[in-house]
């Protein structure tokens, strides 16, 4: 299944990359053997940052004039979505008769969405009375796409607390303590419900999980079902929702949040992709589980993330009254594929540094340890580049430092690379390249939204009637999240936000449904000075080029 | 983008020229298309962008994930962003792996003919009938295994002539494989009786209330476990 | 007569038109007008009377590419119907480069079989490449004082061509199990058809045929009827359950087992594998020399 176009290129790469890698099989046995450099301390970790970590240019962000949050310092382009009108115009939407009234509506279609669907149903909410909703398909999200593991402390040499030090550690001692307990303690629990659902982790020939390093944990224990652990979960609730029968609408996403007149969460307007329709939904409860934002291409950069992560939620919640956290914080994955460039920044996942293979540079050394946490990861790989010079420039400009799969089959034996990194290996070979022969090429890609709504253990946010879960939801992670904490995250927080919303729904009735807190947002916006044409959320990036867009006709009424 | 290669493909029957060296979803995008349907993860993972294709001057068709295949010239192509594949509910736990409780919910995998078409459907290289033809012998494993890569992007129920819904059968196979023949291991069930009866909350109040420079202190003297690699 | 609905059929608007036509006019005048059939298609007989029937071969040649790809040039087959539709198929498509080369392209993406896999049976292989003095010598547990009635059924023997014996009187089963002490009986139905998949649909006949068969063994004294195909044992044993309800004399006796359980259990099989059909028929032995 190897593709066209391959005129020119020596089983993947072209001729001139070819001297590089000869570099790196000629360091190979050398540093088999003499394993690896040792991990920065802090004191060399907050340099490394400070000078090379793209969240320290002070030009790419602003402080938000506007809302709970006012003051605090963002991404342009997160600002620029928040300091922006509504999509939607609150005054055209007529919501005295709603069209849809449920007890429990959940807003997002990926894995903290359907966890929360059914521990509502665990609290006893009846599936009919749940509403799911999302942007694109049911499992269309980053839930699916996680690869390389799920951290849970449930071995003899392991605990709650140790996770808990890694987890504020890699966070920089940030994280709301009572979310990253919640995370960690609630771990085991997550991973025997999946264990119950029928998750398929890998397993060893004793029967114990298969458990190995990520960046900055101290222990072992990152579960795995080969590296395509996001798509075993995600598929197996998902399987599970249909089961026990929960509604869900597709290609439908909330544009705005309704509230009662009481303050508290009461609903969202939804809007139909396909029939451009309005849907109001009225909701005892609501839950906000829409992700990440990794479609907004932070400062430029590539992304892993899916197409509709563009902080819908986190934009409907602001307006609603809620406060953010954390959001100076974006993670930059420091393995994004960096060649071919018809792939450019897709997720390379960290279990093929936690298998062995060490990132190196153009000459074939190593410069970092493989496993530092993710900004301390990428900030190095980004130094190597372009402060050392000692990256690998590609045809299409990018530069990337070669991650030296090989070693993997070398350490492990034969096999062990296609079997436990079938996904990655797959990804490659469709481009003609073998990443058990050659390594492969890799630059930090913009990968996930560390903050976000802020919650509290029980998933609540500032709203009441308002539960969060997942990426939208901000405080567990800190300024930088580790790798498995984010499939924890959805399971620990989606439950949490499920069983919280099922209580909530038993015990209010949303009145009078309003949007009138959109409209004074935008009134504060305007206050503000705030002069722009831009309006959120965004629902969906627009990659068409310039060319067509100016040739655009609004012909079809 | 004054000297960028171009080529013409055939977007379902209208001509486009779009550039040398990018991904089918890109190439579309560059079109003008906008993805309403047809684009989920962008990374080959959820199976929202199956695409069929066949190349100038040839009959045969070629199935593919837009977000992972290049373009070529000539190329000939549509999505196909939906499949109404009907599923089987059930209650995992009250299924008797003992029988084959795979062939009672999709009676029609009895229809497998092995032609192996859905094996050259799937865009993931999976051997597609032989997990059909595990199905029909009741063997879980061997479904489970056969088709762990699968991202139910539907190209292989399109396809096929007896109407089998392959990856509906296999989504059930693996889980019932996974509860009936990997255990829950010993020591999650000794954690969670731990966490049970409470071992970790003293540690854990500790921790909560640890002032910034005891939490530097305690997490820069963390032994980090080493790895032990059988050679 | 009214109008008659007449089916032309491909040729007769084409190349005999002029058949179609003259026969529209006698038929006006006889006054029975032939009215065209709406919407008729082709009857089919191409493809019914092709002797291209190499979809069916798909299946089989598949595994003979699996068998490639494992590196192997042959296969061993145990039950009697794999056997013959593998054995056929092979015989046929390593003959024909034309029909290889066809089936191949058919097949596409799948590698080409490149036309040198063979077939064979299990008792062929016992018979030619392990030999009776070598069963006989490995034999730990006499099957002396067993009588047996080897049964072949249809498919393990004919056609000619990939019959594993002689199909009017076969022998090599009961070389076998002669081989490890066992005394086989002569019965004239050794090699006649048990009824196979009627058994499904038409059970009566399936049933009358097996009847017959174990009728036959009984009446040679057999103390089991043995098999080699999964479908000719379930509908012997099938017929064991209708006869003895029957009240046929001496059937609720005789066993019905494959041939490679009574050789496992003459070769050292330990007793706790063994089912009890095959514990009972041991019981019936003579114990060897110095027993076991």
């Amino acid at each position: 299944m190897t593709q066209p176009g391959f005129e020119g290129l020596q089983d993947g790469y072209p001729d001139y990359m070819r001297a590089s890698i000869a570099e790196v099989e000629a360091t190979r046995a050398r540093r088999l053997q003499e394993g690896h450099q040792a991990p920065l301390d802090a004191t060399g970790r907050a340099k490394l940052l400070e000078e090379w970590h793209p969240d320290y240019k002070a030009d790419r962000k602003r402080e938000i004039s506007v809302g709970p949050s006012k003051g605090d310092r963002m991404p342009h382009e997160v600002a620029d979505l928040l300091e922006a009108y509504p999509t939607v115009d609150p005054k055209s939407v007529d919501l005295s008769s709603p069209d849809l009234d449920v007890s429990v509506l959940i807003l997002g279609g990926g894995g903290a969405a359907s966890v929360a669907a059914l521990f509502a149903v665990e609290e006893g909410i009846a599936p009919k009375d749940i509403l799911m909703v999302t942007k694109l398909r049911h499992g269309d999200c980053n839930s699916v796409m996680a690869q390389g593991g799920i951290q849970a402390a449930d071995r003899d040499n392991d605990s709650p607390s140790i996770h808990y030090l890694d987890v504020l550690g890699g966070g920089h001692y940030t994280n709301k303590p009572e979310l990253v307990r919640a995370l960690v303690e609630d771990g085991p629990r997550m991973i025997d419900w999946h264990e119950k659902l029928g998750v398929l982790y890998d397993k060893l020939g004793d029967g114990t999980y298969l458990e190995a390093h990520g960046g900055g944990t101290s222990r072992m224990r990152m579960h795995s079902a080969k590296d395509y652990t996001g798509l075993e979960i995600m598929r197996v609730i998902r399987d599970e929702v249909r089961n026990v029968g929960i509604p869900i609408i597709e290609f439908a996403p909330a544009v705005d949040l309704l509230l009662d007149e009481a303050g508290h969460a009461a609903g969202a307007l939804l809007f139909n992709l396909e029939t451009d329709e309005s849907v109001v939904v009225r909701a005892r409860a609501v839950v906000l589980a829409t992700g990440g934002f990794g479609r907004l291409h932070i400062q430029g950069f590539p992304t892993t993330n899916h197409y509709g992560a563009t902080a819908d939620g986190l934009i409907m919640a602001y307006r609603a009254g809620a406060r953010l956290i954390d959001m100076d914080s974006v993670q930059y994955h420091p393995t994004g594929v960096a060649y071919p460039a018809a792939i450019l920044g897709q997720l390379a996942t960290e279990k093929l540094r936690n298998q062995g293979a060490e990132p190196v540079n153009s000459e074939g050394e190593p410069f970092v340890f493989p496993l530092e946490p993710r900004d301390v990861e990428s900030a190095a790989i980004i130094k190597e580049c372009y402060g050392e010079e000692k990256g690998v420039e590609t045809p299409s400009g990018i530069r990337g430092v070669w991650l030296d799969t090989p070693m993997i089959d070398e350490i492990h034996g034969p096999g062990t690379l296609k079997s436990r990194l079938a996904a990655m290996w797959m990804m490659w070979h469709r481009h003609g390249i073998d990443i058990t022969v050659d390594p492969a090429l890799v630059f930090p890609t913009l990968h996930y939204q560390n903050g976000g709504v802020e919650i509290h253990a029980d998933a609540a946010t500032g709203i009441p009637g308002l539960f969060a879960g997942g990426e939208v939801a901000g405080g567990v992670h800190g300024k930088n999240r580790l790798m498995g904490n984010s499939l924890l995250d959805y399971n620990v927080f989606g439950r949490r936000a499920g069983i919280s919303a099922a209580r909530w729904a038993k015990a209010h009735e949303p009145r009078n449904l309003s949007l009138k807190h959109v409209m004074t947002y935008a009134e504060e916006l305007k206050s503000a000075g705030v002069k722009t044409d831009r309006v959120a959320p965004m629902i969906l990036p627009d990659y068409r080029r310039e060319a067509v867009l100016a040739r655009r006709l609004d012909a079809l009424r | 983008m004054a000297d960028e290669k171009l080529t013409q493909i055939y977007i379902m029957g209208k001509a486009y020229d779009v550039p040398v060296g990018v991904t089918i979803m890109d190439a579309m995008e560059y079109a003008g298309y906008r993805f309403i349907r047809g684009a989920g993860c962008r990374s080959g993972f959820c199976g929202a962008c199956g695409t069929v294709y066949r190349r100038e001057g040839e009959y045969r068709l070629e199935f593919v994930l837009a977000c992972q295949e290049m373009v070529e010239e000539g190329m000939h192509l549509t999505q196909l962003p939906f499949t109404p594949a009907p599923r089987s509910d059930y209650t995992l736990s009250e299924l008797d792996p003992s029988e084959n409780v795979l062939l009672q919910h999709y009676p029609e995998v009895a229809r497998c003919v092995s032609c192996n078409t859905c094996t050259k459907a799937c865009p993931q290289e999976i051997e597609v009938m032989d997990y059909v033809q595990a199905a029909l012998r009741g063997d879980l494993e061997r479904v489970a295994e056969l088709s762990f890569d699968c991202i139910s992007c539907g190209l292989c129920a399109m396809r096929c002539p007896a109407d089998i819904k392959h990856y509906h059968v296999a989504q059930m196979a693996r889980r019932l494989h996974s509860v009936s023949d990997s255990p829950i291991p010993e020591h999650l069930k000794t954690r969670m009786g731990e966490l049970e009866s409470g071992a970790f909350r003293v540690e854990l109040d500790e921790l909560v209330s640890m002032d910034l420079d005891g939490l530097k202190a305690k997490y820069a003297k963390r032994v980090i476990e080493k790895e032990e690699v059988a050679t | 007569m009214g109008t008659l609905t007449y089916f032309p059929g491909c040729s007769l608007k084409d190349n005999a038109k002029r058949f179609e036509d003259a026969a529209f006019f006698v038929m006006e005048q006889l006054g029975s007008p032939l009215l065209e059939l709406e919407k008729w298609t082709c009857c089919g007989t191409v493809y019914s009377l092709t002797s291209d029937d190499l979809m069916h071969q798909i299946a089989p040649v598949r595994n003979f590419v699996r068998a490639q790809q494992a590196g192997s040039d042959e296969i061993v087959a145990l039950c009697a119907m794999c056997y013959n539709t593998l054995a056929r198929t092979s015989q046929r498509i390593n003959a024909d480069e034309e029909e290889r080369t066809k089936i191949n392209a058919f097949m596409n993406k799948e590698p080409d079989y490149e036309g040198s896999v063979r077939v064979r049976h299990l008792l062929q292989v016992l018979r030619d490449n392990v030999g009776w003095a070598t069963l006989t010598d490995k034999a730990v547990r006499s099957l002396e004082g067993l009588k047996v009635a080897a049964y072949y059924g249809c498919t393990l023997v004919r056609p000619d061509e990939v019959g594993i014996d002689d199909m009017e009187h076969p022998v090599v089963m009961a070389d076998a199990l002669e081989a490890v002490g066992a005394e086989p009986v002569t019965f004239p139905f050794e090699a006649e058809c048990c009824g196979t998949y009627q058994i499904v649909d038409e059970p009566h006949l399936a049933l009358e045929q097996s009847g017959r068969i174990l009728r036959s063994a009984v009446r040679a004294g057999a103390h089991a009827i043995v098999t080699a195909c999964p479908l000719c044992q379930h509908n012997l044993e099938q017929a064991v359950g209708a006869l003895s309800e029957g009240g046929v004399e001496g059937i609720k006796n005789i066993q019905v087992v494959y041939f490679t359980e009574l050789l496992a259990a003459a070769l050292g099989a330990d007793e706790g594998n063994l089912t009890p059909a095959v514990r009972d028929l041991l019981a019936a032995c003579v114990p060897a020399e110095g027993g076991v």
